[in-house]
């Protein structure tokens, strides 16, 4: 008989409420775009400060102004983050992150500064690096303590994807969003245009009919605003070079596609930024484009992003650590200083897809005890903000 | 030996990991054991192998899931695409 695997355990920060962080970070977040340059000087001046930069912010209205304070709220209080500065041109904003990311954890110093009150730009540098001195120090003396692997949320990405993400890296990132689900964690994917073809399947899985209806509408509810833009996406694809590439009909697609969320029932949907009420497998209607979809898994309350990638993208994000997997060989060699996990073994019969679910879940464990992924090392990371109106 | 992969125990079609020529041995990998067919055509990287004969009106499985239906018979062995299959999405 088969034994069974103990389940594995990270080193964490433990909060006083809430999941446990695999960073601690301080981050100073920006509230709207013309706020990014005295948030990156912060960033430049003050040890171990974080600058989590934004776009638009400015001049939003109805569901847009609430999406974005959503997501720069929830963003500000990720479990990665020990304390939280936001800074913003004026108090109506700076004020409306702070209450949503006090709201989310209670337990977390937050601080909100408004350029316009405190007085230009060199006297918000100077008061804001006050502050986060101050939060800096107090940050220092966290400890990481043993987690369980079922506290865990991870987003699952898939970007720059080619054959060999739909065959090997999506399955295996499956594979690993299984077992944190089977330990009692959670697993957040989205892309909803990638779902389309496969929404009936998909909505199949959910564990109501709620929530069946809800993958039903996400998906159609694209699909006309591509016709309504003059766009007919279910005619359009596969593309030519995706049949050039084998992909025979749209359902193959986006099952490929949808392979990375693994196969336990879907218990929720979530939109852009939403925190989930449930564990398990969450579904967040939120659009493909990298960045912009990272930015919704993380505010969403992602710990870590597993991010499949075929043909190779460098982008992570600035609060939840992003590991790269790929299993093509060519991406693996070629942007192998943007590659986490290299599972591309599996493409040449040195691999089995065991062994590569195996090492995944290992540098998962790794990073949430603090390893640096390849974009946190080179700074390539970064964050936007979907538009409720305008962005797909 | 060229190589496939099969994605799910009740698929009737494996991807390619290489290019496959016509009467070359393809191991197929990843299934419930791993068997050997032979390619009855060329198939290209990335494209799918029939695991056995797919009737005609059958439904195509990849993923444990439907991706199509065949328009004409498919023999074990053969080059499944967009010529012999079709969407069961309008």
């Amino acid at each position: 008989m088969a034994r069974k695997k103990a389940t594995p355990t990270f080193w964490g920060y433990r909060r006083l409420e809430g999941p446990p962080g695999g960073r601690n970070h301080l981050a100073i977040v920006s509230g709207m775009d013309n706020s990014n340059p005295i948030v990156r000087r912060i960033g430049s001046l003050v040890r171990d400060a974080t600058p989590v930069n934004t776009s638009f912010g400015r001049a939003l209205m109805g569901e847009d102004e609430t999406q974005h304070w959503r997501v720069m709220g929830h963003t500000a209080a990720h479990p990665n983050v020990g304390a939280a500065i936001i800074v913003s041109l004026e108090p109506k904003s700076a004020n409306a992150i702070a209450e949503v990311a006090a709201r989310t954890s209670p337990w977390m110093p937050i601080e909100a500064v408004n350029i316009q009150e405190i007085g230009g730009t060199l006297s918000t540098t100077s008061h804001v690096v006050e502050l986060a001195t101050k939060l800096s120090a107090h940050l220092a003396s966290a400890k990481r303590v043993r987690c369980e692997l079922g506290e865990l949320t991870i987003g699952a990405e898939c970007g720059g994807s080619d054959t060999t993400s739909g065959v090997i890296s999506n399955p295996v990132t499956g594979m690993v969003a299984d077992r944190v689900v089977e330990a009692g964690g959670s697993v957040i994917f989205s892309e909803t245009l990638e779902i389309v073809g496969a929404e009936h399947l998909l909505a199949r899985r959910a564990a109501d009919r709620k929530t069946a209806r809800k993958i039903i509408d996400s998906a159609k509810s694209a699909v006309d605003y591509a016709e309504s833009i003059g766009v007919d996406f279910i005619g359009s694809n596969p593309a030519p070079d995706n049949i050039r590439g084998g992909l025979s009909s749209i359902e193959e697609k986006s099952l490929g596609a949808i392979k990375k969320a693994g196969s336990h029932p879907i218990v929720e949907v979530v939109g852009v930024g939403e925190r989930p009420s449930k564990k398990g497998t969450i579904f967040a209607d939120a659009p493909c484009a990298g960045v912009e979809n990272i930015s919704s898994l993380a505010a969403s309350g992602a710990q870590a992003i597993v991010f499949s990638t075929g043909i190779g993208n460098p982008i992570g994000h600035p609060i939840s650590p992003t590991i790269k997997v790929t299993g093509n060989p060519r991406t693996a060699r070629s942007m192998a200083e943007n590659i986490d996990v290299d599972i591309s073994g599996v493409m040449e019969g040195t691999m089995r897809i065991d062994e590569a679910r195996d090492l995944l879940e290992k540098e998962l464990i790794a990073v949430m005890s603090g390893k640096l992924t390849t974009s946190e090392l080179l700074g390539e990371t970064e964050l936007t903000v979907s538009r409720a109106a305008l962005s797909l | 030996m060229s190589r496939a992969l099969v994605m799910h125990p009740k698929d009737n079609v494996a991807t390619v990991l290489e290019d496959v020529s016509s009467e070359q041995s393809v191991k197929i990998e990843g299934g419930v054991e791993t068997i050997t067919l032979s390619a009855t055509e060329s198939i290209p990287f990335g494209h799918k192998i029939a695991l056995r004969k797919i009737r005609s009106n059958a439904k195509v499985l990849k993923y444990g899931e439907v991706i199509g239906t065949a328009t004409q018979e498919i023999p074990a062995g053969c080059h499944v695409h967009v010529h012999n299959i079709k969407s069961t999405r309008g």
